[in-house]
């Protein structure tokens, strides 16, 4: 971890460069063992989906923990995968910045006033020099690493207390390591997918960062996409998804201590879910704006290329 | 248009080598246009679901019994529907930034007057097809079989007995699709990954190539 976090700060350094591709291969094997962690629980599943008693209880509250668990080896295999395109987009910035000057057009104009224009990508600002980062883009700076650390810890104590649940005796106990069960994972996968979200807003914040020191470099007028709609809606969405998982977990520690949580249990499950789906639908339109962006840099450089607007 | 290769120190690209930029590809296309449709869906399954489940947490204290499994075979189903498609809708995002990175390279290249190299797509990029499609199937028949549950026991077709065993076992396996799901995605980004590494390799050997004029 103190590596990809030194590789993260320091671009330059010569673990850079060779850490994406050990990235992407962890991130893939992680994967794998989140497909194995599942798989053993779905085969426990269907062996004791016929009995009855007490045995099929005890089996299904370790299951319930241990697929979680696999959930979140699979989100940490995408958010190291992330950490890797991070660095390979460092990379292709570079990249961009040593050979555009000689790929350039000839038409070369001094950079104009500052001003915004109307784009088929949406509206960008004109201006001298790059932007400074956005305050969501140095929050998310911030904030990744601890989410995508903090998840998965949640996650195990969790599994911890699954497997305490399918031991315990009476049907107290039983309920309440149950409701302390769901509202530990449930809140780690949400921390896990915030740290997925915050690092998905750090990618946006190098493209912008990049696409500005690149035109910078040339002398020509920066342009930089002003933030659209859907990066607007992904801050509000995951927002919302952060603070409905960790609602989720107050709610579960109250139901823990009542003496019959069964209708608890019932509105609790949908809700801590909905707050998984609020966050998956933010990524969604984080991803979304990561390809806007990407087309407006690559028309950008298109068009310095061709000499057309400088 | 041809195939080659491009080696560098470390990798090997498997390359088609072309006059003009490829654009997308159909998996891209379909990415751009179905992205949109699959969140609404998902987030308009998201809150039936919670609707669903709110009122069967407000009728399980001394309502009838066949009427609350009822509701909770169709509150799985609704909220399975929402969890297929915001993957879908996540899957379809990353189709469509591979789509703009192939089309925006492409068209970088031709500007340049330079030979237009695009990346074959990789195995990884196949994979991520494949699962994407086995998980999404996964998940659609546990959602026809939860709601088809759910109108059996409401029609007391199906005991509360064997409700409660297809549960079990539908929540397993939606639980494998979503964990091929998530492997599916992961398959995606490292496409990504890959597509931005070649990106890169190609821009810094870009000026050292003859332009259409010198050719």
């Amino acid at each position: 971890m103190s590596a990809v976090l030194d590789a993260v700060r320091h671009p330059g350094s010569a673990r850079a460069s060779a850490l994406p591709s050990q990235l992407r291969s962890a991130g893939l094997a992680a994967g794998l063992a989140g497909i194995a962690l599942v798989s053993v629980a779905l085969v426990a599943n269907l062996a004791v989906a016929a009995d009855g008693g007490t045995g099929r209880a005890d089996t299904l509250a370790w299951t319930f923990g241990l697929t979680t668990a696999g959930f979140v080896v699979l989100k940490s295999g995408i958010a190291l995968t992330l950490v890797g395109i991070l660095l390979r987009v460092r990379d292709r910035i570079d990249a961009a910045k040593s050979s555009l000057p000689a790929l350039a057009g000839p038409t070369a104009v001094g950079p104009g006033s500052e001003s915004e224009v109307a784009t088929s990508f949406g509206r960008a600002s004109r201006t001298i020099r790059a932007l400074d980062p956005l305050p969501i883009h140095r929050m998310a700076r911030l904030m990744w690493a601890p989410m995508v650390v903090m998840g998965p810890m949640l996650v195990a104590a969790g599994l911890v207390t699954s497997i305490l649940q399918a031991s315990a005796d009476s049907a107290g106990d039983t309920a309440a390591y149950s409701a302390w069960t769901q509202g530990l994972q449930f809140l780690g996968e949400g921390l896990v997918l915030a740290g997925i979200s915050f690092l998905l807003g750090v990618i946006l914040g190098e493209l912008r960062r990049g696409g500005g020191e690149v035109q910078e470099a040339l002398g020509v007028t920066v342009w930089t996409l002003k933030m659209p709609l859907s990066a607007k809606l992904f801050v509000v969405l995951m927002a919302t998804g952060v603070m409905v998982s960790i609602a989720q977990f107050a709610l579960y520690v109250v139901a823990a201590s009542v003496s019959d949580p069964t209708t608890w249990f019932a509105v609790l499950g949908p809700l801590r879910e909905v707050g998984l789906g609020l966050l998956l639908s933010g990524i969604v339109l984080a991803l979304f704006t990561i390809g806007t962006v990407l087309g407006f840099q690559f028309d950008r450089m298109r068009t310095l290329v061709r000499g057309e607007e400088r | 248009m041809t195939a080659t290769t491009i080696t560098t120190e470390a990798e090997t690209f498997d390359v088609e080598v072309s006059a003009r930029s490829l654009g997308r590809n159909l998996p891209q296309r379909i990415g751009r246009r179905l992205w949109l449709p699959m969140l609404a869906m998902a987030v308009m399954a998201f809150a039936a679901a919670m609707v669903v489940g709110a009122v069967r947490g407000y009728r399980i204290d001394g309502g009838d019994a066949r009427n609350i499994e009822t509701l909770r075979q169709l509150a799985a189903g609704l909220m399975f529907i929402g969890f297929a498609s915001v993957f879908a809708a996540i899957s379809f995002a990353i189709a469509r930034i591979l789509g703009e990175l192939r089309k925006g390279g492409g068209d970088l290249q031709e500007a340049a007057g330079r030979v237009v190299k695009t990346l074959r797509m990789p195995l990884t990029a196949k994979l991520f097809l494949g699962l994407m499609a086995m998980a999404m199937m996964t998940l659609i028949a546990t959602v026809v079989a939860h709601l088809g549950l759910a109108l059996s026991v409401s029609e007391s077709a199906t005991t509360l007995v064997d409700s409660e065993k297809w549960f079990v076992v539908l929540e397993g396996v939606r639980r494998a699709g979503v964990a091929v799901y998530l492997f599916a995605i992961v398959l995606g980004l490292a496409t990504i990954s890959q597509v931005l590494r070649f990106q890169a390799v190609r821009l810094r050997k870009l000026p050292q190539e003859p332009g259409a004029s010198e050719r």
